[in-house]
């Protein structure tokens, strides 16, 4: 069965952990055991149970009632399989919030309707980050519906205010449904809330397996391979994967940077040779020669025209922290340092305004230009995800993503 | 429990343990000889065409079941496996949390000491614990093999070897998206060899394999593996439910996991 992998979005305490909890108690995907455990332990704790101790698994976690690091939990609903990756909403907690979002095929945002909550400035960050991550589907949940006795205008109100957010940050030819629900008293989460009468469209878990259709597209392209490293001592033999396209014994490909030609005499997929390999596999390839450099971070391709080579790249850059210490990236699979780096303009994440700036304030992103020490195979994140985006460092330490514009 | 798309699984723990390979000088794995190390062993094999190209560690408390041991003479022989027992010595009077937390962990450190290892493979899977949900697929230890759980590494995408200045060793996770139905799945799939104790003898058998002192068996008839994945997709029980240091009290899992089990 495939797996649909949908990131919660949202503020801290707009109800993600417990929401999850619901979903896994409400769908049976959870063991009574487990159940059980959680609820012991918020007695232990003399608390109510809360369903999102099922997912919150440290001890600092239930503790302090939040979640610190991302975890994942499955769901089968109407044939289809969810993976719901929880994640931390906490700013200071950023890293491991893109940890878990990275893995998405598209997100469940949860905004609460509580009127001293709504929409937050790091609800509209964490739109920004769905953006940035190529998020293509986002299903928006009303939560906490239950404090404003299922009031319609409330739903409304925040349906209308993260339509004008995507329109500014220009979040455009986006697939976007609103859900209303109490994730805490389970309402229109599997089945039709008696609550909210006025509402006539589908459960949450109904209204994910509509979206989950056509959540995972595939458009293939052109052969691009990754390389890893050398499978063997003699340097002809090198592995790697496929991100798109496919490829024959036989096949004459390039390899970028550099642009050495070589050919493909034996093709090896599972461990076993085979005649050919297609997008996902993970590959062996036997070549006609030698290679000189080191091999990792070498791009595979058929038709130059396929990604570029260059030195020099443009992107969105969006910082966990402050600005300073020595810039560098990680790029199929290659740390690279850049030699220069300049902020041309600095993006407001919580207004979606830009402005000239030379600096980017932590939690904030901007648009760069860097300098790299040596030349690399790349694309914009637009066409090719996989080799358009990079992690960000600054003093050796995790500072950011980015994503390739140009 | 759900039954994922087994050839993707497949492709990315071959990544996962090729990028091990190829990111660490030193690369061990441990194998306890049940269904998940040594499913990791048979990937291993499809990634380096045959061979295992690293050393497997056998934490060796000396009280492993009689069928464990022949399975592991048998399977090395097999598979040519270069094999390190590393013995860990057993007080009577220790059990659960003091048992594992301290013979097993004592005896790790030492061999990875010992060897240099500067990575370690471990066939953990997320829908095993709630603690192990938590983890990373390269997951860094300290020198005194203490996992900093509030504070973990990025992990961004495909990217792994995300900078870390830990003293210590990785700890590598091949395994991590895998369901425990989806390891019978594969078991079954490409004939891996499993230790006997998994299949029913007179209405009991062991679904998670631990040693003599610690590990009870449940109540199933599934003496064939299309069985036991019949039993798996409909269960509501735990996978751990007969492994004592998980229950003890709350916790006991993440203790010993901070404190360098696996």
């Amino acid at each position: 069965m495939i797996v649909n992998r949908i990131t919660l979005l949202g503020n801290k305490d707009h109800g993600k952990s417990t929401l999850i909890g619901s979903l896994l108690m409400e769908t049976g995907s959870v063991s009574e055991q487990r159940i059980r455990e959680a609820k012991k332990t918020s007695r232990k704790l003399g608390r109510q149970f809360e369903p999102g101790y099922i997912l919150d698994s440290f001890e600092e976690e239930r503790i302090n009632e939040m979640t610190i690091d991302t975890t994942r939990a499955q769901v089968k609903y109407r044939n289809t399989g969810f993976e719901f990756i929880d994640v931390p909403g906490h700013e200071e907690l950023m890293k491991n919030m893109l940890s878990g979002a990275s893995y998405a095929d598209f997100a469940l945002l949860l905004i609460s309707a509580k009127p001293e909550e709504g929409i937050t400035s790091q609800t509209k960050r964490h739109i920004f980050v769905a953006k940035m991550l190529g998020i293509k589907k986002l299903v928006v949940a009303v939560n906490k519906l239950d404090a404003v006795n299922y009031n319609m205008e409330r739903f409304e109100e925040i349906r209308k205010d993260v339509g004008s957010y995507l329109d500014k940050i220009g979040f455009k030819n986006i697939n976007i449904n609103f859900v209303p629900i109490s994730a805490y008293n389970a309402e229109n989460l599997v089945r039709h809330s008696d609550k909210i009468r006025w509402y006539k469209g589908k459960s949450l878990m109904d209204m994910l397996a509509e979206v989950s259709k056509s959540a995972k597209k595939d458009i293939d392209g052109e052969l691009i391979i990754q390389i890893q490293g050398f499978f063997d001592e003699g340097r002809k033999s090198v592995f790697g994967k496929i991100i798109s396209g496919s490829m024959k014994k036989g096949d004459r490909i390039i390899l970028l940077p550099a642009g050495k030609a070589v050919k493909v005499l034996r093709l090896f997929t599972s461990g076993r040779e085979t005649g050919s390999a297609r997008r996902g596999n993970a590959v062996t390839l036997e070549l006609d020669k030698k290679i000189g450099i080191d091999a990792r971070g070498l791009v595979g391709v058929k038709k130059k025209s396929a990604c570029r080579s260059g030195s020099s790249i443009r992107a969105i850059l969006l910082m966990t922290k402050k600005m300073g210490g020595r810039p560098s990236i990680k790029m199929n699979g290659l740390e690279i340092e850049c030699r220069k780096m300049n902020v041309e303009r600095s993006i407001d994440v919580a207004t979606g305004e830009s402005v000239v700036s030379g600096s980017i304030k932590p939690l904030n992103a901007g648009m760069v230009e860097l300098k790299l020490s040596r030349e690399i195979a790349m694309d914009t994140f637009e066409r090719t995800p996989e080799i358009g985006r990079f992690v960000f460092y600054t003093g050796r330490k995790f500072s950011g993503i980015g994503i390739i514009t140009e | 429990m759900i039954k994922q798309d087994i050839k993707s699984l497949e492709e990315r723990s071959i990544y996962i343990i090729r990028e091990a390979k190829t990111n660490f000088k030193n690369v061990a794995a441990l194998w306890s000889m049940g269904k998940d190390s040594t499913t990791m062993l048979a990937l291993a094999r499809k990634a380096f065409h045959g061979k295992v190209p690293f050393p497997v560690i056998h934490i060796d408390n000396g009280i492993d079941f009689p069928e464990t041991y022949e399975f592991r003479e048998s399977l090395t022989k097999k598979w040519k496996l270069d094999l390190i027992v590393a013995k860990s010595e057993i007080k009577p009077e220790m059990s659960g949390f003091a048992c594992c937390g301290a013979n097993k962990t004592v005896a790790l450190k030492k061999v990875l000491k010992d060897y240099g290892f500067d990575a370690l493979i471990v066939s953990i899977r997320r829908d095993e614990h709630g603690i192990r949900a938590k983890e990373r697929v390269f997951s860094p230890r300290n020198k005194n093999f203490k996992w900093n759980y509030k504070n973990q590494v990025a992990e961004l995408w495909d990217d792994y070897s995300s900078n870390d200045d830990s003293d210590g060793h990785i700890r590598v996770h091949p395994l991590l998206d895998w369901n425990e139905v989806d390891i019978w799945e594969y078991v079954r799939r490409n004939k891996v060899p499993t230790n006997p104790l998994y299949f029913s003898r007179n209405g009991y058998r062991y679904r998670s394999l631990g040693c003599l002192h610690c590990t009870t068996p449940i109540k199933s008839n599934a003496e064939k593996i299309e069985e036991i994945i019949k039993e798996l997709e409909t269960t509501d029980k735990e996978e751990r439910a007969g492994r004592d240091q998980d229950k003890e009290k709350a916790y006991v899992m993440e203790k010993l996991r901070s404190l360098g089990y696996m």
